[in-house]
């Protein structure tokens, strides 16, 4: 039986080859039956391509998985009359509708919208709670399903979905969690529950339970240049820094601002891709890509039109007053060699 | 493995739960106790298929239960708003590393296993349609399947797909062979999974290239220049001779298993049914393969067949497979351990059979305990002329033959009656034993059959020693000798020697009797057995 000490979190900067450790580990023992989880479908689409260059199709026993998906097929839909007293009765997810607040908990209503479809803040609640109503038997049916169960962009769980990762990390499931927290950009879940966690607070999280689960920090970034690296470990003071792999030298290199008038110049010099905030972002007529979208590319130079608290910051260099910090290292980390501001 | 089976609503099964066996299960029932439809169930569940095609395609008012339609179609009719009623066929599955995946408690009876579930139910989707259409009760006359879906899940409360089954299933339908263009459904599946992965891609291949090298040949390119010139005016494209290699018309269709040189569906049903079940049988492919047989009996030869169940029973180790037959010999010979009483309403087993019972019948399987299975009532007597008395009696009493009320006399000729108790008893049948006394009174010769007789559903009858020891001097006795000298022609002076008579040709003067118009009074240890 695996130790609970074989499961490991590895927390790593952008441009640390997280998603490829991922599916190096995956590929790597076929006698594993695997599970690749990540919360959007942009990430995993991108893993089962980069699967799929490798070596053609997805080996049979790799299973690649939304983390919603498999928290409504392995985690909910198995044994689900042990929470409502009815099987079948669970029909899919329901992304748009809030849970009614002042729903009883433990009733239907409080999990499931009238179609049956659960609410998506409702989720790994619903998963744990089924867990306990069968005596465990969610977490036994895992591990008679899966050996290995890798998850990508573990900054995006929150709330009760860390409730969820508690239960694998104890099971004899071994878990593999990669992610950084300063690219957590996505709350799935809304809820009170585990709000000191978000974000940065995953690494607290994650100190909590050291017995539980090794942590692994990597913090040398093969994407990004110095400049970028030095300017991207300044938004989280509290973080170990980042490390660029190896000095390059373009001639432009490194965190950069011009002023409006200069944009078009800019963009015919250096070809950047330009990044926005939202589609409500004035991007002076330039085609643009909202950051949240941007998330896991990589491009030689952005072009970022900064918000109004990302210009503060970058006129005072305070970021204890920077609300989020994530987007702006986001912006920042898709570049390999320079990032410019409008400002 | 197949654990078990819960079928609900579905043809003639209301609510029926039906356990099963490792190895084989030999299915006997009457006609309509639903055999058939057990094979077709355990089928449906592990492909969605019935009879080759997809459920959902299939649906129609007729594949629910009739109980459970007319009393949804009353609740109507009476103003009620009864829901729409659902059919549930679940499949339990053993537990293995394979069917791990398939484990939840999405089932009938919530255990925590994994298995296969078949749902038909109404379709949501449709309520708006589904009220108009029942706002008028009157017009609805069967349940609306056209406002169904069908919903094939693991008990994990996920779909699954063909691929994702762990278990297969051959079915082997001999009373129905149905070989119009080559294989039929079921073979070319037969023939397809008998086969590695690896030869199945071989044998594409060279098909393909067959029908490639078709249109290279000198002849059909010739007629095909011809096609292109003699087409003037119709139309600006070329038009050829080829044959279809897309991948609908795949070999699977067109390659056709021969038997000596004959195409099969040319040779006669016997063999092909035969060539079915031994591919099925021999195929060792997967660790959960499921064999369904129906009827091998038919079209076979008493000679083949006792070579094809000789086969059954050989091959089936570490497989799944279960038989329906009408046949007693296939029964016996499979193994009367094995067998299931099968009802619409349940299935029995003869558990703790005796072992000398199962190896006697085994080896002497021409005996009818299918009959002690099947029938409602059975009287058991000692021979032929025994028989021809009880159902005279039977006649008089109730003015209709033993058969026409549901009562089997089945004479066991020189076989102890305890072999066919053996049976009849965990089966819960009402039986009654007519045995001669030979002698002894009758409190000991019914204690012979003490053990059978506590529960109080078989009784022994047995005539009265001072009445004489066998069959004719207790007829004597009864009837008195003036009347049987009446209906033999004789004129014996005394009771012993018209006793001898009868039993110098039993069957010849109980004939006689049984035809005769005389009116007889049996004795009544005899009356007593017809009269329950």
């Amino acid at each position: 039986m695996p130790s609970p000490s074989n499961n490991v979190a590895i927390i790593a900067v952008a441009g640390a080859r997280k998603t490829e450790a991922v599916i190096e580990g995956a590929l790597g023992d076929p006698s594993r039956r695997v599970l690749i989880t990540t919360y959007t479908n942009e990430n995993l689409n991108q893993i089962a391509r980069r699967i799929q260059a490798k070596v053609g199709v997805i080996p049979a026993h790799i299973s690649i998985r939304s983390w919603f998906s498999f928290l409504l097929s392995e985690g909910i839909r198995p044994y689900q009359h042990a929470v409502f007293g009815e099987v079948g009765l669970v029909r899919g997810l329901d992304f748009q509708g809030k849970r009614n607040q002042f729903a009883k908990k433990e009733t239907r209503g409080y999990f499931l919208d009238r179609h049956g479809d659960v609410y998506k803040d409702a989720m790994a609640d619903l998963a744990c709670h089924a867990n306990e109503r069968s005596s465990g038997s969610v977490v036994a049916r895992l591990e008679a399903v899966f050996d290995q169960i890798y998850i990508d962009e573990m900054q995006d769980l929150v709330g009760y979905d860390l409730d969820f990762l508690q239960l694998l990390l104890e099971s004899r499931i071994d878990v593999t969690a990669v992610g950084d927290p300063r690219q957590f950009t996505l709350a799935t879940n809304q809820g009170s529950r585990n709000k000191k966690y978000r974000g940065a607070g995953l690494v607290d999280w994650l100190d909590e339970r050291t017995v539980l689960c090794r942590r692994e920090d990597r913090s040398t970034s093969a994407r990004c240049s110095e400049g970028i690296c030095e300017f991207a470990s300044a938004l989280f003071p509290n973080l170990p820094p980042l490390d660029a792999e190896e000095q390059i030298t373009t001639g432009h290199d490194g965190v950069h601002t011009i002023e409006p008038h200069e944009v078009h110049a800019y963009v015919e010099t250096y070809r950047p891709v330009v990044l926005r905030d939202s589609k409500t972002t004035d991007t002076l007529g330039q085609p643009a890509m909202n950051i949240g979208v941007a998330k896991g590319s990589t491009f030689d130079r952005v072009l970022i039109f900064p918000t109004k608290p990302m210009k503060k910051y970058l006129a005072d260099g305070d970021s204890t007053k920077l609300r989020a910090p994530e987007r702006l290292y986001v912006a920042v980390t898709r570049a390999r060699y320079s990032a410019a501001f409008v400002v | 493995m197949l654990t078990k089976i819960h079928i609900q609503n579905y043809r003639v099964f209301e609510s029926l739960t039906l356990d099963f066996t490792d190895g084989l299960n030999v299915i006997v029932g009457n006609n309509d106790a639903g055999k058939s439809t057990l094979l077709e169930a355990v089928h449906l569940a592990l492909t969605s298929r019935v009879r080759g095609r997809l459920l959902a395609t299939e649906l129609s008012p007729h594949l629910f239960n009739q109980v459970v339609s007319k009393s949804y179609l009353e609740a109507l009719a009476s103003g009620g708003n009864p829901p729409p009623p659902e059919i549930i066929i679940d499949l339990f599955l053993e537990e293995l590393e394979e069917t791990a995946t398939l484990k939840g408690t999405n089932n009938s009876s919530l255990e925590n296993v994994p298995g296969l579930r078949i749902r038909v139910h109404f379709w949501e989707d449709f309520s708006d349609e589904y009220a108009s259409f029942v706002a008028n009760p009157d017009d609805v006359r069967l349940v609306p399947a056209e406002y169904y879906k069908v919903d094939w899940l693991g008990f994990n409360g996920n779909s699954v797909t063909a691929r994702s089954v762990p278990a297969t299933a051959s079915m082997i339908d001999a009373s129905a062979i149905r070989l119009q263009s080559g294989a039929d459904h079921y073979l070319q599946q037969i023939i397809s999974d008998h086969l590695e992965p690896k030869q199945r891609v071989e044998i594409a291949r060279a098909y393909r290239t067959l029908r490639e090298t078709f249109t290279g040949n000198d002849s059909i390119e010739a007629i095909n220049v011809e096609l292109a010139d003699t087409q003037e005016g119709l139309t600006d494209r070329k038009l050829s001779l080829a044959i279809d290699i897309s991948q609908r018309t795949a070999w699977e269709s067109n390659l056709v298993p021969h038997l000596d040189d004959l195409p099969c569906q040319f040779v006669g049903s016997g063999a092909q049914s035969m060539l079915k079940v031994l591919l099925a049988l021999n195929r060792t492919a997967d660790a959960c393969h499921v064999v369904l047989i129906e009827e091998p009996e038919n079209h076979q030869a008493p000679a083949s067949l006792n070579a094809l169940v000789g086969k059954i029973a050989d091959r089936c180790q570490g497989k799944q497979v279960l038989v329906t037959t009408h046949s007693s010999f296939v029964l016996n010979k499979l193994g009367l351990d094995k067998l299931v009483l099968l009802t619409p309403f349940a299935g029995l087993r003869l558990t703790d059979l005796p072992k000398d019972t199962l190896s006697y019948f085994k080896r002497l399987p021409g005996y009818d305990t299918l009959r002690v299975a099947l029938a409602d009532r059975i009287i058991l007597v000692e021979g032929p002329s025994d028989e021809l008395v009880v159902q005279r009696a039977f006649h008089d009493m109730h003015g209709k033959l033993p058969l026409e009320a549901g009562v089997d006399v089945i004479s066991v000729r020189g076989l102890s009656f305890k072999r066919f108790l053996d049976i009849a008893k965990p089966l819960g049948k009402r039986v009654a034993v007519v045995t001669d006394n030979d002698g002894k009174d009758v409190q000991t010769a019914r204690a012979q059959y003490s053990d059978y007789t506590d529960e109080g559903k078989i009784s022994v009858h047995v005539g009265d020693a001072v009445d004489g020891k066998t069959l004719e001097p207790q007829l004597v006795s009864s009837c008195g000798r003036s009347v049987l000298n009446g209906v033999f022609g004789t004129d014996f002076a005394s009771d012993s020697e018209l006793a001898e008579y009868m039993t110098a040709d039993k069957t010849a003067s109980a004939l006689q009797l049984f035809e005769s118009t005389t009116t007889l009074a049996f004795p009544s240890y005899i009356r007593d057995a017809v009269a329950i």
